[in-house]
């Protein structure tokens, strides 16, 4: 197989389950991952950090949360009514297997409705959330004995190894983003570098606080927010978006940093490493915003991963994305080290 | 049971691809009765019992489980399929599933919610825009990994759940498979025809072969039916309720069936102290279907293991009825045998 190293850390991590919040016990292995490249903790806020090296100092950011469920209700039939945590999509719930993170981890089927109780024109409907239940094949009673509102659910479903260096997952986005982070600091392994101060923030898919706070904390030079971006797929045209395994997206925005974004597309054509540009009008939609803003300012810059079917059970990415957008930051990295040696 | 209905479940077979489930079937029967396989890839089975009954009796389940099959793959390597049985798009849509000999991985994707119109929020994919994505780069590699005509099934685990619950794909009918087995395995009391059918749910049309052959003079079908018993949903339109026991058919789209059976169905299930219940909808339809026009007609009575979400990845029905719809089989093959 190739590119195994990523695929495999990309394995461990889509194992681990935080959605938005509730990143606990995610945050904790995450934690432990980062400690073998520098010391770590957990934040305020729930963000993972860790810092290594001194003087000029770049900050590498990726989220840790997933997006979920959270369960509002018991209802009087024993299933359970929901609430979204981050953009969960409607048109992917019904007949998802999930686990409500609860007293333990009950296993849930989404509920679909069969077809002698739908109205023709309910036909090709997509459910809202508030018909939205789970199944865990209990009574009121039972249930509320392990099930509690405010618990976490997320998609139970498998990591699959599609054609060529191709997988499918729940929490690609971003759990490749901090596979990529992590394998760049394992390239980085061994070598003299600038500070390098590492966030693995929490609360992205609710807006963003959790890096808002980190990247105070860490006020580095500068900042590279590593998330996922849309790939081409039926429905949306490869004249407007990059194929998967592409290569890395380098952002290019007005909010940020042109000088940094020219940069990495430099030393990404000099090291021939695969990628594309990702331009946007204004800010981002990712960590980016929140870090170029937080304290007095950081210039920041922003690697994307391209997926396909974003924020449903079946992300699809393409390894080789995951290893040229680590050896980009790791080629960027190198470089700004010896200039600010 | 239970460890042959799982065994059963994980095996693929979409209507006109039976092979895998009819050879577990027969390496579960070998030596416990005489079978044949007929032109149609029907498993017909005859069980000495310990007497000769006064009526021929058939008892039917079939192989065959819901699914998709290759039609074709657009030049991004993105491959295109057909339903096989009534398959609804909201069940499949963000699933994986399983292609052809070699298993191979796929998922239905769809346009990412960021990027969809206020419009498009409301309305599900159309069938001829959904497809399947095998991660391949071209029209070619995806052809050669998944031919034309291949066959696509739900990658869905067997599992235990909740208070004796079990989700599986292809419940329908494997579950009836499972009993059927069960009974071959066991001692009867008379002697017995067993049709496990095929391509049932393009049209029950293997049923149709087998009840000419075998010539009943009664049949029992045994399935699994729409559970409706989820939230918010009370009386008769919960069709039949999990932990009720097997629901016994008066009419659905199909059949019309013998009064008197389903009446001494309930009666002989009530004076033997084994759960039983009526389907309160007349709905779905079954092999009872073709058997009960074949010939000169068959007296036909259909048995089934409540089930929700049929026709899904996770069908979800609870195993204690299928003890008690098995019971129920039992019982009914010695009541119509004199």
């Amino acid at each position: 197989m190739e590119y195994s190293e990523v695929t495999c850390l990309l394995r461990s991590l889509c194992e681990l389950k935080g959605t938005s919040g509730d990143e606990g016990a995610a945050a904790e292995k995450i934690c432990e991952m980062l400690g073998r490249y520098m010391p770590s903790k957990i934040d305020t806020l729930g963000n993972v950090t860790g810092t290594r090296g001194e003087g000029f100092s770049i900050l590498l950011d990726a989220h840790t949360d997933q997006i979920g469920l959270a369960v509002t209700a018991v209802d009087d039939d024993g299933f359970i009514k929901v609430a979204r945590v981050g953009g969960a999509d409607c048109r992917v719930l019904t007949a998802a297997e999930v686990i409500i993170h609860g007293k333990s981890d009950i296993y849930g089927v989404i509920t679909s409705t069969p077809p002698h109780l739908k109205a023709d024109s309910d036909s090709g409907k997509v459910k809202k959330f508030d018909e939205i239940t789970v199944d865990i094949g209990m009574k009121k009673e039972e249930a509320e004995k392990v099930v509690s509102p405010g618990d976490r659910i997320t998609f139970k479903a498998p990591f699959s190894h599609l054609a060529g260096n191709r997988i499918a997952s729940p929490s690609v986005d971003d759990r490749a983003g901090v596979a990529a982070v992590l394998r760049c600091l394992q390239l980085l392994e061994g070598k003299k570098t600038c500070r390098i101060d590492v966030m693995f923030s929490a609360q992205e898919e609710t807006g963003g606080s959790g890096a808002a706070a980190g990247a105070f904390n860490s006020q580095a030079d500068e900042a590279i927010a590593c998330d996922v971006s849309f790939a081409a797929a039926p429905g949306l045209s490869d004249d407007k978006y990059v194929a998967l395994g592409s290569g890395t997206m380098v952002g290019y925005a007005p909010s940020l940093d042109y000088a940094m974004s020219r940069r990495l597309t430099e030393i990404a054509e000099k090291k021939e490493i695969p990628h594309t540009a990702e331009v946007m009008g204004g800010s981002t939609g990712t960590n980016g915003d929140d870090i170029q803003v937080s304290g007095r300012g950081i210039k920041t810059a922003l690697l994307s991963i391209p997926i396909r079917n974003m924020h449903t059970a079946v992300e699809v990415v393409d390894a080789a994305d995951i290893e040229n957008t680590a050896r980009l930051m790791a080629e960027y990295i190198i470089e700004r080290s010896a200039e600010n040696a | 049971m239970l460890e042959t209905l799982k065994e059963l479940c994980s095996l693929p077979g979409i209507s006109g691809r039976e092979d895998k489930v009819r050879d577990y079937i027969i390496s579960r029967i070998e030596g416990f009765c005489d079978y044949k396989i007929d032109p149609l890839g029907n498993l017909i089975v005859f069980k000495k019992g310990k007497n000769s009954p006064k009526n021929k009796i058939m008892l039917d389940s079939h192989m065959d489980e819901v699914g998709m099959i290759v039609t074709g793959a657009d030049s991004g390597g993105f491959l295109k399929f057909a339903t096989v049985g009534g398959v609804d798009p909201e069940v499949i849509i963000g699933r994986t599933v399983l292609i052809g000999e070699k298993n191979i991985p796929g998922v239905l994707g769809i346009k990412p919610i960021h990027l969809i119109e206020k419009s498009e929020e409301q309305d599900l994919p159309k069938k001829d825009d959904m497809y399947i994505d095998i991660g391949a780069k071209n029209k070619e590699e995806a052809l050669s990994l998944a031919p034309l005509g291949e066959e696509i099934h739900f990658e869905s685990e067997f599992i235990r759940f909740g208070d004796g619950f079990i989700k599986s794909k292809a419940i329908d009918d494997r579950a009836g498979c499972a009993i059927m087995i069960d009974l071959i395995r066991s001692e009867l009391e008379y002697d017995c025809y067993f049709s496990f059918s095929v391509q049932e749910e393009i049209g029950t049309r293997g049923a149709k072969a087998s009840a000419y052959t075998i010539d009943p003079d009664y049949a029992i079908v045994i399935e699994t039916t729409t559970a409706a018993d989820i939230s918010g949903v009370k009386g008769e339109a919960r069709v039949c309720v999990c932990g009720e026991g097997g629901a016994v058919s008066f009419m659905d789209r199909a059949t019309v069936y013998d009064r008197s059976l389903y009446q001494k169905a309930l009666e002989v299930a009530k004076s033997n102290n084994i759960k039983a219940q009526t389907k309160t909808r007349v709905a779905g339809g079954n092999d009872a279907g073709a058997i009960h026009k074949s010939r000169g007609g068959v007296k036909v009575l259909t048995v089934s293991v409540p089930t929700r979400y049929l026709h899904s990845p996770c069908c979800v029905c609870k195993y204690d009825d299928i003890v008690s719809t098995r019971d129920l089989v039992r019982e009914m093959i010695n009541n119509l045998a004199v």
